[in-house]
């Protein structure tokens, strides 16, 4: 077991991450919102805990403070909250495909903004992101607390009164308005919780990966993330959770086959280069065939009823 | 608990239509189709801001509020094509519109504290006490999207109702329902009417369910009022007869 | 400021644009007849890029599956264009059976298929990457043959050079948007895509083999696009596949701002992103690369028909 734990330490704290940031992209979604800014957020994150690491509290020695990663977390938390609240305020007075492209346009200003300023290290971007543990197993640490509690928050969100609205701006904006549901303040608060989670994740990624720059929480982060959320589910919490976890593991066990050998070379080379594409073309066919992801309402209602039913 | 006075002047749909709903009342609204009754139910409910003129509500001015805004004021509405959450159950669908007679917010209802849980308590119910009203009762987890379009249109106003409202308007709320239904229908209207103390407001094309039920008629015709009375002095207005001579009823 | 400086500024920024236009054209004229925002567009353009690449007969370069293959012709740049956005063409058409037809049959929201195109666009760009590498390449350097390498549109003694190549992409955005004008509302083809826009529904109950004609549509969007993929190459040189992408997410940027749809629209929004960026401040150079997008930003919530789009009234 430990030397499982160690040999796929990174991959296994990577697809928590993953499926923590899925749920970011999870809960504007609840609401019928494509938001594809969580990238944005998450750039936000990893930045401000990088730059607080590296310039603020410097470590001269030894390991990083995990309180002081868990400060990091709520200062990232706080910052994408405000910016949430600027960019989305505005932002979402727009519907559908509009809102898309207005996150879409979020993340590449942010992106390049962040090439350019040298307090994000320009070009080059953030080295040496000081370690708050020894391993990276122990990233779990925070990572499995951190997902539990989002799955928790979420799926309490999806029961509770703030959560129906969100449901039912989904299902007919214009009703649930004339039902009394304030779309703007619902939408802008999923956009908001959006924001905290993909901010907080990022924090602790910058940590993680020992490294931040504008290469990370890009375009194409936006397009796994949807991958996550639309093959693992988009109607239930579950979905993008296991569309996280699975997904990113993926191309692993992918690799793992390919290293297996007896491969022709260039299959090979596909399964491990072709992440990607093979995102790209899950996400094409998942809107044809699977519109609400594989894992669905009623996918959990059958196994609810086996797990309860049959002894 | 005063009257509702609207004057709007065109929108191209609605020109310089005026008249005062009062209290208690079941007013009806028809008209050929594309006359602007709906769109006039849209003027009220705030889905469109009116070019000009004002909507008054119990002595405040309420033209231009949201839609959210209009419904937490007390008027409530059905759809001409019904506009369910489709996949949710029809519980869910009534306790949505609970939303403005309730508070509990995001973090209270994240953390289940106890006053978010009562709140949740009453919410259902409510809405279960509503779909009751309607003869709903017994299919509570049934997606909404799955009842037959009678069915929907009842649920549809068991959910109005839940907004607790003063003022319902009703959109051709008996289409696409058989005579029997239509008289439960009638019935339906007229028990809610008296047991929770409403102010109707009614467009129907079917005219006899019109007649029955309602105090009150007015007829537009290319988005302006050309009758205002009783049923019976409406039925004789020449000029009524003349709107519908190329449309029946 | 001088004079000249200005027209030099101005004519750069022209000619950007006008790279952004070609694009954008044939982006825009999916939207008007599908309402869909087809972001293989990117890819298109990358494919029509590489394809013209390989039918000059040049070779790929070190990674990639396919490193150093080099297909046995040796095509005149010309010839080689036509072909290489004649492919990029069949491929526009590929995707659109595979991938947008079994949207269209069931009715998607067209937000599915934008993120259904999302996804395509980035698997083609990876397989390009896949099978020839991320390097860049470019052009045979004189692939017009006797044409000056620029032309001076000096005045007064001060030289104001713009390439040829530039000049030759404004002549064939301007030539390419007369074209689909023309299409577009006077002729008989053009009548029946409009009819489809309105209403696919309708336009089949009419007898008008909607089907064709999204085909058409498809052919000639792709083709515009390996053209406009080339004319790009040709300038800037290909920096490698993701620039397909780069391009897809600024296009998007120009289609908004002339209007979702409208075919000039796609021309002036070029233009004016072109010239904006030529404006930009010399100390605010590296930012360049985001005024599209804060463009895009402003448009969307100050008027997200954009310049030439009229506003869209929401039935309830």
């Amino acid at each position: 077991m430990p030397a499982f734990l160690s040999a796929y330490d990174f991959l296994l704290v990577s697809m928590v991450l993953a499926a923590v940031l899925a749920l970011s992209l999870y809960v504007p979604l609840m609401a019928g919102q494509l938001s594809l800014a969580s990238p944005g957020f998450y750039a936000l994150g990893g930045y401000i805990a990088a730059i607080m690491s590296t310039r603020v509290f410097p470590v001269t020695g030894g390991l990083y403070s995990v309180w002081l990663v868990l400060l990091e977390m709520v200062v990232a938390a706080l910052a994408s909250a405000i910016l949430g609240l600027i960019v989305g305020v505005p932002a979402l007075r727009l519907r559908g495909i509009f809102l898309a492209l207005a996150t879409i346009a979020f993340v590449e200003i942010l992106r390049v903004v962040a090439l350019n300023l040298t307090v994000t290290g320009g070009a080059i971007g953030i080295f040496g992101v000081p370690q708050p543990f020894g391993t990276q197993i122990q990233y779990m640490w925070v990572g499995l607390p951190l997902l539990g509690l989002c799955m928790l928050f979420v799926a309490r969100l999806e029961r509770c009164r703030a959560g129906r609205a969100l449901v039912a701006l989904r299902e007919d904006e214009l009703a649930a308005d004339a039902m009394g549901v304030n779309p703007t303040r619902y939408k802008v608060l999923a956009f908001t919780v959006s924001a905290i989670i993909a901010g907080v994740v990022g924090a602790i990624s910058a940590h993680f990966i020992n490294t931040w720059n504008s290469r990370q929480g890009t375009f194409d982060t936006g397009v796994s993330l949807m991958a996550f959320v639309l093959i693992g589910g988009s109607r239930t919490f579950v979905g993008p959770v296991v569309g996280g976890l699975v997904l990113t593991a993926l191309p692993e066990v992918l690799r793992g086959l390919a290293d297996l050998g007896g491969l022709p070379a260039w299959f090979a080379q596909f399964l491990r280069d072709g992440r990607l594409i093979i995102f790209g073309v899950l996400i094409a066919l998942g809107t044809v065939f699977f519109p609400h992801g594989l894992i669905t309402p009623a996918v959990l209602r059958r196994f609810a009823r086996r797990g309860g039913g049959k002894p | 608990m005063e009257t509702l006075t609207c004057r709007f002047g065109g929108v191209v749909a609605v020109s310089a239509v005026s008249f005062a709903v009062g209290q208690g009342e079941v007013f009806g609204l028809i008209g050929p189709n594309g006359a602007g009754k709906t769109t006039l139910f849209n003027l009220v409910t705030g889905l469109t801001t009116p070019t000009a003129g004002r909507l008054r509500y119990q002595g405040h001015d309420i033209t231009g509020l949201p839609p959210h805004r209009i419904a937490a004021l007390g008027i409530a509405r059905t759809f001409q094509n019904v506009r369910l959450f489709g996949e949710l159950s029809a519980l869910d669908n009534v306790m949505i519109a609970r939303h403005v007679r309730t508070h509990s917010g995001l973090m209270s209802g994240v953390l289940g504290l106890p006053s978010a849980r009562a709140e949740e308590h009453v919410t259902r119910q409510r809405a279960m006490d509503l779909l009751d009203l309607v003869g709903l009762a017994d299919r509570p987890d049934e997606q909404a999207r799955n009842f037959s379009y009678g069915d929907q249109r009842r649920l549809e106003i068991a959910r109005a109702l839940a907004l607790e409202p003063q003022l319902l308007l009703l959109d051709e709320p008996a289409a696409g329902m058989n005579t029997g239904e239509k008289r439960a229908l009638s019935e339906l209207i007229r028990g809610v009417r008296t047991r929770l103390e409403l102010t109707i407001l009614l467009i129907e094309h079917h005219v006899p369910l019109v007649m029955d039920l309602c105090d009150r008629i007015a007829v537009l015709n290319f988005g302006q009022l050309i009758a205002l009375g009783p049923p019976a002095a409406v039925r004789k207005n020449p000029a009524v007869i003349e709107a519908y001579l190329g449309d029946e009823a | 400021m001088n004079a000249s400086l200005l027209v030099q500024q101005v004519l750069n920024g022209l000619a950007i644009g006008s790279v952004y236009a070609i694009f954008a054209l044939g982006y825009t004229l999916i939207f008007s007849i599908l309402r869909i925002i087809n972001f293989t567009h990117g890819a298109i353009f990358t494919l029509g890029a590489y394809a013209t690449y390989a039918l000059t007969g040049a070779s790929f370069g070190f990674n990639g599956l396919l490193a150093n293959a080099a297909l046995p012709l040796h095509l005149p740049f010309g010839l080689a264009l036509v072909g290489g956005s004649l492919f990029a063409a069949l491929c526009g058409v590929i995707v659109e059976r595979l991938a947008f037809r079994p949207l269209r049959t069931r009715g998607a929201d067209p937000l599915l298929t934008l993120v259904s195109s999302l996804g395509v666009a980035v698997a083609l760009v990876n397989v390009i990457q896949y099978l020839f590498g991320a390097e860049a390449y470019s052009y045979p350097a004189d692939p017009f043959g006797q044409l000056p390498m620029a032309v001076n549109f000096g005045f007064g003694g001060q030289a104001i050079l713009v390439r040829t190549v530039q000049v030759i992409i404004f002549a064939v955005s301007m030539v390419v948007l007369a074209a689909l004008t023309v299409l577009m509302n006077a002729t008989r083809t053009g009548k029946a895509l409009r009819a489809v826009a309105e209403d696919t529904v309708t336009a089949s109950l009419l007898g008008i083999d909607t089907d064709r004609l999204i085909l058409l549509t498809f052919v000639i969007s792709g083709f515009l696009g390996g053209v406009s993929g080339t004319l790009v190459g040709l300038s800037v040189g290909i920096a490698g596949p993701y620039f397909g992408i780069a391009f897809g997410l600024k296009g998007l940027a120009v289609i908004v701002l002339g209007g979702l749809g409208d075919i000039p629209g796609a021309v002036v929004g070029g233009l004016v992103i072109g010239l904006v960026e030529s404006f930009v401040p010399s100390q605010y150079i590296a930012y360049r690369e985001a005024v599209p997008f804060a463009l895009l930003f402003v448009v969307l919530l100050l008027r997200p028909q954009g310049l030439l789009g009229r506003a869209v009234v929401q039935k309830v």
